[in-house]
């Protein structure tokens, strides 16, 4: 386009001459080009800086919008039900009463059990790979992670439900409940039937989904560390474990960090997967066996079939709920790489 | 090579036998054979490439790290192969320090930096760790200059005094060898004569090697100088000799900045 402007225009400048004296004329001209070029270059850098913020600004309204929207859509059960809604377990539409705590408690017990599985597998996964793997391998694995982030999340879905939950209905299930049956706090955890759906496994799924964000981004903040500063910590004789914990670990902390909120951001906000595999009841139980829901889960399930104003408005309100919770993780996310950053510093 | 036979009588803390050292298909080393005395300082000299830093690699087996890189012919440290591959390469490492051309302070404490290398391999009271911590910080010249901040970061350093650290927490788990690799290239010159300094004092506790691109460095600091060039050994000898009475033309080349 730069190249073109200038031409188009000085042909435009010159329509009735011939095209011998324009040729004639060019080297002449030249300064009086090169002005013009100037111009219409500093025409496209104004029309660029302005095109830029418009799509920052964009991105602002469009985020307003969905704040404003979600909060005029809750407008009339925030006012049927107050502050009461996020600590009420019903859910009931024939009587149109509605409360989040379930929704709340799925949502928050399935990511912590996705974390608590996926932290330490992802950051072994990336330890091994940057430290430890022989090279040949490091590349095929690197790529399965990555294809693993690609699977659509219906397909974790049905797979769950066919596939994963049958087994830890069968296979890790009954160990856990005789395992952990007499002892205090962890036979409440692990009370109750095998169904094979409920919160454990939603929470096994979802670790699976966001292993591959901590695991890559892990991988790709371990290789920044220079590796003079590992062989410094293994020229004091560091095992490879001591060097990940005590220079890797804190050097690329921040990274690593990041990763992991943004595997739980996903973690929050999946909905499919989580859908087959989670039972969809909605009550609060203190047993990880026991079918539950989460807000993404209620919201896709029931949307369709909402009657009512009251029932609609309940499903937007949890939507909302769901943007708080996700905007306060990152917020803490925030706080805490801050912290660091001043500590370090 | 017979230049180890025209050496004087000193005790062998290390001694490189036949020596060969690969990347991957290319030869780095050419059956490389020297000593390395006992508390004495043994500079490394010759043009970039000559395989001085990989010699230097080989003696604490820091090439271990990285796949494709091997080292063919015998390293004994008091007798004992240290190429063997039964052999414990964080023991190894611990009784063969290593300083490197930039200084790699750990992202912690300047106290946790020394620390950490102590707690590594002994369980020491907080009264013992602190004297051991002060000891090694001492040691390495820089006690006096961070006595009052041992909790700031070790990042927040001068280049430095950040090198003189690193020198802190090498001591700090009583090596018997520590190896320099250019540990001043990246130091202003008063950091530079502290470290040189440091050096001497060191090399009455401990053996020695520095490689170096700077040879007055090598004549200042240096009991013995090895010159290399395209990964032979060309000469070894006491560092007033090799200096002042090359035996061989490419030495007295170099020396005199004709090549290199």
């Amino acid at each position: 386009m730069t190249t073109s402007e200038p031409t188009r225009r000085e042909s435009n400048g010159t329509g009735d001459m011939s095209d011998m004296t324009m040729e004639d004329a060019a080297p002449r001209s030249a300064v009086v080009d090169r002005a013009k070029a100037l111009s219409s270059i500093a025409l496209l850098d104004r029309i660029f800086f302005h095109v830029t913020r418009a799509a920052a600004v964009i991105v602002l309204l469009i985020l307003g919008g969905v704040i404003v929207s979600l909060f005029h859509g809750s407008m009339p059960a925030i006012k049927a039900f107050g502050f009461g809604f996020l600590f009420s377990e019903a859910w009931n539409p024939v009587t149109d009463k509605f409360g989040a705590l379930p929704a709340i408690y799925g949502t928050l017990v399935t990511s912590i059990i996705a974390m608590l599985i996926a932290m330490p597998v992802g950051i072994g996964i990336a330890t091994f790979l940057t430290e430890l793997c022989p090279h040949a391998l490091r590349r095929p694995i690197g790529i399965a992670i990555e294809l693993l982030a690609g699977i659509p999340s219906i397909i974790y879905g049905i797979w769950g439900l066919f596939v994963f939950a049958p087994f830890v209905q069968t296979h890790v299930q009954p160990p856990l409940i005789s395992l952990f049956g007499d002892v205090p706090v962890l036979s409440t955890l692990f009370a109750g039937p095998p169904y094979g759906i409920g919160l454990l496994t939603a929470g096994f799924i979802l670790a699976i989904m966001v292993l591959p964000f901590i695991a890559s981004i892990s991988r790709d903040v371990f290789e920044t560390v220079p590796p003079v500063l590992k062989e410094a910590a293994a020229g004091i004789g560091c095992t490879t474990w001591e060097m990940m914990r005590y220079v890797v670990l804190p050097y690329s902390r921040v990274g690593v960090i990041g990763g992991i909120m943004l595997g739980l951001g996903r973690a929050l906000g999946e909905t499919m997967a989580v859908t087959f595999v989670i039972g969809n009841a909605h009550k609060v139980s203190p047993s990880l066996l026991a079918p539950g829901t989460t807000i993404s889960a209620t919201i896709a399930n029931e949307f369709t079939e909402a009657v009512g104003d009251l029932y609609t408005a309940s499903l937007i309100e949890l939507g909302l709920i769901l943007f708080v919770i996700t905007f306060i993780v990152l917020a803490i996310a925030r706080y805490m790489l801050m912290r660091i950053e001043q500590k370090s510093a | 090579m017979n230049a180890p036979a025209q050496v004087k009588n000193h005790a062998t803390k290390i001694s490189v036998r036949s020596l060969d050292f690969y990347y991957g298909g290319t030869r780095a080393l050419k059956t490389i054979s020297l000593p390395l005395h006992t508390h004495k300082v043994t500079a490394f000299i010759g043009p970039s490439g000559c395989g001085k830093s990989t010699l230097l690699r080989v003696l604490n087996r820091m090439y271990d790290l990285y796949p494709g890189q091997r080292a063919e012919g015998e390293v004994l440290l008091d007798g004992e192969n240290i190429l063997d591959p039964a052999i414990d390469l964080n023991a190894l490492r611990a009784r063969v320090g290593m300083i490197f051309q930039k200084p790699t302070p750990f992202p912690m404490s300047i106290y946790e930096n020394v620390a950490f290398g102590i707690r590594l391999y002994e369980r020491l009271s907080r009264a013992d760790m602190d004297a051991r911590v002060e000891e090694a910080l001492r040691g390495a010249a820089i006690w006096d200059e961070v006595k009052d901040k041992l909790q700031a970061s070790g990042l927040g350093l001068s280049g430095g005094q950040q090198q003189r650290l690193c020198i802190a927490r090498s001591v700090a788990v009583q090596p018997e060898v520590i190896l320099f690799d250019e540990p001043c290239s990246a130091l202003d010159p008063i950091s530079t004569a502290k470290v040189e300094e440091l050096i001497e004092e060191l090399s009455s506790r401990y053996t020695i090697a520095i490689v170096t691109h700077n040879m007055q460095q090598a004549v200042r600091v240096s009991d013995y100088t090895a010159f290399m060039y395209l990964g032979e050994l060309v000469e070894f000898g006491d560092t007033d000799d090799v200096f002042n009475r090359p035996r061989e033309k490419r030495t007295q080349d170099y020396i005199t900045g004709r090549f290199g």
